[in-house]
């Protein structure tokens, strides 16, 4: 179940169809960030693929020397953008393949469009998502609802990719969802829908303990990403921007040209595949070993080369240099750039309180540390208004709530408009009227027991204490233990066993991002 | 849908028309009887027949069914057993997951191709019965022939339209008259006026009929593809005019058709047109990608036999390497002058060519580019034919030295034991395999008091077999380097530095066990007495112990690494170290016992024999290290400085007067004519330091420190451990005798990765590297030079 490879797989055996020859891959514009981010140039063009074009672009020759594999998205435009290219073909032959179900009438008005003959293959792969990492993947949808209610495109485009999904993993899956979000529940009819129209194409090898969509809302769990992260990936992430695997450094004070943008993919850059969920003091001396070795490895110019074991040191090792240096100075300037937002924003003080409040019931210390933050000029607009946000949403109902107040604060700050209403936005988005489970007091004896010894126990480590709700569902439904009330399945289930098969990924991915909901 | 076409024209005269069973010729009147007919008679027959006629038996529904399925399971079991090539991710290791297969798919083609023959078999239909009335039309000798006889078989060939059918011309409209004299289409047969009547000339008539037959062979032939259909349908406008211009020769030449025909048959020719025309960049990019499947074929082969013959072994002939080494090295020009000539198609052309198209040649470029990169440069360099013998003979030396190893071994533990009881300096002296003895030795005592915290000694009483190993093999150095025999000193030093990481590894675990209790004051005694009896490179082991057990109560991890990377760095600085030695000696045999004194006065006798290089290198350091990449190294300055300055470095300290003395000598010595190393580091402070982590740094500790449990060491801390005699390593391999051959090969590799750098943009790197080059040539010359006289 490993996304990343479900979609290279497909790519591969696009290509590979195709035979040798130059080639060229036309793709629109999702499509194209569908295959960037399981292919490298480098890798791509080792199998023959010369030139990258959209669908779209009006700037193509003519070049009868080249066979064309398109990968598109079976939507109306790319559909007429096609039978326009059938017409007038700009290349020799055409190998077509669609991310997602097209439709029989598509497919014939295409071949009607075939006058010349030059498609030599037309078929489904469903690789119709961003696959992020091998358990993670992204739709790059923003604002998919709202209110509370499905944006009808992102409805169909969520399930589509969801499908897509299942498909690409060859599972047919029991569906469950969150009972307290409505969207949930109609993005689970959608993806129930699909699979029972297609039964065709779900009819997979049957495993004993049939697989498990969970569908959740991240509006159950609104805290976890008002927190700041301290490992590598999700700090990159929160502090930087992860755009497709790339990173903008540009606003990167004094930083060179060729760093202005890079890409941190794990698979191809072995660092950080090793790293990207560790901390940020495990990252701190992983970067120095990586420096050292890196030194030891650097041709020494003092050296001047002058023996033959100097010459042929150099000489073997400069291509793995090469590398090196460039792994190097990409990582070094990324964890320089973390560091010092950190520093500068204080970021350490910050994510303090905000596990604080995350974590503690505590009201009086963290309403205290809150207002002391404030008055920091280090702490951000963004992160003042953060910490006053996940204020509001562990206190909502506190007797002694007093987020009038943190607001005035806010506003004496110099806040501006559009953070403060967040504030508003995000208790109305996860409150607890929202909410189907509690976040913050655990209900049954299991659980007070479970927070005791760890209060008894003491913290390992203040930044990281929260733990995500996440975990918690998982583990339950891991255990057999996740409630049908709360969790019910889509329609009738005679199967009601211990499922140990999950979509990790599509768990993971619904519903991105919160704050681009709001 | 070639196959409509009747088979081969054996026999032009007889040719004949319609839907003809493609294996008994008869006649069948529509395409629906022909099916049924072939289905009938000849679906038993041969596969090898109906694989020709795929095309014809995927019309029959059952037949279709049958090979589509076949195609789509052949597809499904090549996909699938892929191997997934990614590294394991952080806690996330996809390998422990379940063996994944290609996901689903689903394949349109066959509702597509139903949907497309639908139409399209009107249209080559169409286009073949053109075809062959075009052919019998032009089969016979029309100049020759009388006009009356050319009209009764033009009227054979396609029954004519009635004249009273047809009052208007059905193109302009215009009314037929005895001015507007209606005129037949001899290919089809219909009716328009002389304003809309074409022509088809005899070469274009020619051509297109032996084009079709040439297709047709093409496409009854076994080995016919699939695709062969498709490449027979391409169009281009390059032969309008060529057709236009003969439109005013007798009508004997030409053949009078219509519009339409001759809309169908310019289509046809276009196709052909396309079909026989192959650009120069295909032409070029199919012998490039000949020449990477050649390297693909002999890159592994030549590699194999390079790394057997590196190591001395016999089994490959070093000749027949070479050539292989040069076959492939000339391929690879080859690579790299064609994907040149991709490059630069059509540059010098006007117009310029599209910009796609440069780009597409660019990415043929790179691609090619990167493909020589990877391989070419993994293609290690042969042993010389003087190297290969010295090479045979060490590994034979190797061999034998291995099998006495462990009588050796045992040897040196009885020794061992024997040296203890006897007295300090006599013992000293009684080295293994009966070395001559330093005289340095007797001022080792005053290094004594060096390893007070030190528990190395425990395991140096514990006599690890991995150390008596390295024992012995240092005392091979020695005896190698006595006789001068550099190349065994140096593969011999390879050996130890293995064991050495081993010995290493064994300490660090035992450190860390050792930590926990405390040493004794006995242990140290012994301690002290077991120092003297210890060579150099010992002493740099201690050195790097000593600081072992300083970072080891910071933090376990932290000294493993350390461990790691400081033994090995120890190792090579032994190696000089030792290296050292021997230079020494060899560069004043008349003074057997280096005093500080001598080396002094020998360093500068060293600069006079190479006076280039001080007055080169600041300068040749200077620009490289401007030209640096700005984060080469943040943590260098930091390193320059605990070489100076490191405190526990009680090596430095007490040794001074022993082995380390003559080297800080040198040392100091260099430092007044080598001025670029202040220079190095001011460059360093100033400019190179963009990213030097001092942020980072206080980051990195407040962190540490509010996270409780966390490794308390400061992650910067624990420089790499230094070493007075690093700095010496020019003098010193300076003297080492370059052989020519070796150079060149160098040079040439060099040369290469110029070209890799420059093409990739890396000016800084080109400048480094042909500084190199530069460097290279001029040792070159020396060495001719030296030679000569």
């Amino acid at each position: 179940m490993n996304v990343v490879f479900a979609v290279k797989q497909y790519v591969s055996k696009m290509i590979e169809d195709s035979g040798p020859g130059m080639k060229v891959l036309l793709m629109d514009k999702e499509t194209t960030s569908i295959v960037s981010m399981v292919y490298t140039q480098s890798e791509i063009l080792q199998k023959e693929v010369y030139l990258f074009e959209r669908i779209d672009s009006l700037n193509r020759e003519t070049m009868k020397h080249l066979k064309a594999i398109c990968f598109l998205r079976p939507t109306k435009e790319n559909v007429e953008y096609l039978i326009q290219e059938l017409r007038r073909p700009k290349y020799s032959i055409y190998y077509i393949y669609f991310s997602n179900v097209i439709s029989k009438s598509d497919v014939k008005s295409l071949a009607e469009a075939d006058e010349q003959e030059v498609v030599a293959e037309i078929q489904e792969f469903y690789g119709d998502y961003i696959a992020v990492n091998p358990h993670v993947f992204s739709l790059n949808l923003l604002g998919c609802c709202q209110g509370r209610s499905w944006d009808l495109a992102q409805l169909s485009r969520t399930a589509q990719g969801l499908t897509a999904l299942l498909l690409s993993l060859k599972k047919c899956p029991m569906i469950r969802y969150q009972l307290s979000s409505d969207p949930a529940k109609r993005l689970a009819e959608c993806v129930k829908q699909v699979i029972t129209k297609e039964y065709e194409l779900f009819d997979f090898r049957r495993t004993e303990v049939p697989p498990l969509l969970l569908i959740l809302d991240r509006s159950d769990d609104a805290i976890t990403p008002l927190l700041n992260q301290w490992t590598y990936q999700a700090m990159v992430h929160e502090l930087l921007g992860i755009n497709n695997n790339r990173i903008d450094l540009s606003r990167v004070p004094g930083i060179s040209k060729d760093l202005r943008e890079v890409v941190l993919s794990a698979e191809n850059d072995e660092f950080y595949a090793n790293n990207m969920y560790l901390n940020f003091a495990e990252i701190g001396s992983n970067i120095k070993n990586l420096m050292e070795d890196f030194q030891r490895r650097k041709p020494k110019e003092q050296q001047k080369l002058e023996s033959i074991a100097d010459m042929k040191a150099f000489v073997e090792n400069y291509p793995q240099f090469k590398k090196m240096s460039g792994t190097v100075s990409k990582h070094v300037t990324v964890v320089g750039e973390l560091s010092r937002l950190a520093s500068e924003r204080n970021l350490l003080e910050v994510s303090e309180v905000e596990q604080e409040l995350a974590c503690q019931n505590d009201h009086s210390s963290a309403h205290q540390n809150v207002r002391r933050l404030l008055q920091n000029p280090k702490v951000t607009e963004f992160d003042a208004a953060r910490l006053v946000m996940l204020y509001a949403l562990h206190y909502e109902r506190h007797s002694s709530n007093s987020l009038p107040g943190l607001m005035m604060d806010l506003k004496n700050k110099g806040v501006s408009e559009k953070y403060r209403k967040l504030v508003s936005a995000v208790v109305e988005y996860g409150g607890k009227r929202v909410r189907g489970s509690d976040l913050f007091s655990p209900k049954d004896a299991v659980a007070i027991t479970k927070q005791f010894l760890k209060g008894l126990k003491g913290v390992e480590n203040v930044y990281t204490q929260h733990q995500p709700f996440l975990h918690e569902t998982l583990d339950q439904l891991i255990k057999g233990k996740l409630k049908d009330g709360q969790y019910p399945y889509l329609g009738p289930s005679t199967l009601r066993d211990r499922d140990s098969v999950t979509l990790w990924g599509a768990i993971a991915a619904q519903n991105p991002g919160s704050l681009g909901m709001l | 849908m070639a196959s409509n076409y009747p088979p081969p024209f054996d026999d032009p005269v007889e040719v004949r028309e319609g839907f003809l069973c493609p294996l008994c010729l008869k006649d069948l009147q529509s395409f629906y009887q022909l099916q049924s007919h072939y289905e009938e008679e000849h679906s038993s027959e041969d596969r090898d027949v109906k694989g020709q006629l795929r095309n014809l038996v995927q019309k029959a529904k059952k037949a279709k069914k049958k090979l589509l399925k076949r195609e789509g399971d052949d597809r499904t079991d090549t996909g699938a057993q892929e191997r997934y090539e990614s590294f394991s991710y952080g806690g996330v290791d996809p390998y422990m997951w379940e063996p994944q297969e290609l996901g689903a798919m689903r394949s349109h083609l066959s509702d597509f191709k139903k949907h497309r023959a639908a139409r399209i078999d009107h249209y080559v239909v169409e286009v073949n019965k053109l075809i062959i009335r075009l052919e019998k039309l032009t089969s016979f000798d029309r100049t020759n022939t009388e006009s009356a006889k050319i009209r009764a078989i033009e009227k054979s060939v396609v029954p004519w339209v009635n004249d009273q059918d047809v009052p208007f011309c059905p193109d302009c409209g215009n009314k037929f008259s005895i001015r507007n004299r209606r005129h037949h289409c001899r290919l089809c047969g219909s009716i328009m006026c002389k304003k809309c009547m074409e022509l088809v000339s005899l070469p274009l008539a020619s051509k297109l009929t032996s084009a079709s037959k040439e297709a047709l062979a093409s496409h009854t032939s076994p080995n016919s593809s699939p695709n062969s259909i498709h490449g027979s349908r391409r169009g281009s406008i390059s032969s309008v005019s060529s057709v236009s211009s003969v439109l005013d020769e007798k009508d004997d030449d030409r053949i009078r058709c219509c519009r339409h025909c001759k809309d169908t048959l310019l289509k046809r020719e276009q196709q052909i047109d396309e079909k026989e025309y192959t650009p120069d960049i295909v032409k070029l990019y199919e012998k490039l990608r000949l020449c990477m499947e050649k390297v693909d074929q002999k890159a592994p082969e030549y590699i194999k036999m390079a790394e057997s013959l590196n190591v001395g072994e016999t089994t490959y002939n070093l000749e027949h390497a070479n050539d292989l080494r040069v076959e492939v090295q000339k391929v690879y020009e080859l690579i790299d002058a064609l994907s040149k000539k991709i490059l630069t198609l059509g540059l010098n052309e006007e117009p310029q060519p599209h910009p796609k198209t440069l780009q597409l040649q660019r990415m043929i470029r790179y691609s090619a580019t990167l493909f020589v990169q990877e391989k070419l440069l993994g293609l290690m360099s042969l042993p010389t034919k003087d190297k290969y013998e010295e090479l045979k003979e060490k590994r034979k030396q190797e061999m034998d030295r291995k099998l006495h190893m462990e009588r050796q071994a045992t040897l040196e533990t009885q020794r061992r034991l024997e040296e203890k009881q006897k007295d300090l300096v006599s013992r000293s002296t009684a080295a293994p395999n009966g070395e001559v003895p330093y005289p340095k030795r007797g001022t080792v005592k005053k290094s004594e008091g060096w390893l007070p915290t030190s528990s190395l000694p425990r395991q140096r009483e514990i006599a690890d077999p991995l150390l008596q190993q390295i024992d012995n093999i240092t005392s091979f150095i020695k005896q190698a380097k006595a006789a001068n025999r550099l190349d065994e000193v140096r593969m011999l030093q390879e050996n130890l530095r293995q064991l050495q990481d081993e010995y290493d590894q064994q300490q660090t675990l035992k450190a860390i066990e050792l930590s926990k209790r405390q040493a004794e004051e006995e242990e140290m005694q012994r301690e002290q007495l077991q120092v003297l009896r210890e060579k150099e490179w010992e002493r740099e082991q201690h050195k790097a112990m000593s600081q072992h057990s300083r970072t080891r109560s910071l933090d376990f991890r932290e000294v493993k690494q350390h461990q790691h990377e400081s033994g090995k760095e120890n190792l090579n600085q032994i190696a000089q170290s030792l290296d050292l030695d021997t230079t020494q000696m060899k560069s004043s045999p008349s003074s057997k016992t280096p005093s500080p004194d001598a080396v002094q006065k020998q360093v500068p006798k060293e600069n006079s024999v190479f006076p280039i290089k001080p007055r080169e290198g600041p300068q040749y350091i200077r620009e490289t290290d401007q030209n640096q990449t700005l984060l080469l190294n943040p943590f260098e300055d930091e390193a320059d400085t605990s070489q100076v300055e490191d405190p526990a470095n009680t090596l430095a300290r007490d040794s001074s007067q022993v082995v380390s003395l003559p080297t800080k000598a040198l040392h100091s010595d260099k430092k007044e004519y080598n001025p670029f190393e202040d220079d190095e580091e001011d460059q360093q402070t100033n400019g190179a330091t963009v990213y030097a982590p001092n942020p980072f740094e206080d980051n990195g500790n407040s962190f540490q420190k509010s996270v409780n449990d966390q490794n308390s060491g400061n992650p910067f801390e624990g420089l790499s451990s230094t070493n007075p005699f690093e700095v010496d390593d020019n003098e010193i391999s300076g003297e080492d005798i370059i052989e020519e051959e070796l150079l060149l090969q160098q040079i040439d590799n060099i040369k290469a990765y110029i070209f890799d750098a420059k093409h990739s943009g890396r000016m800084d790197e080109v400048e480094v590297l042909t500084e190199n080059l530069k460097e290279l040539k001029r040792t070159l010359a020396k060495q001719k030079e030296k030679s000569k006289c």
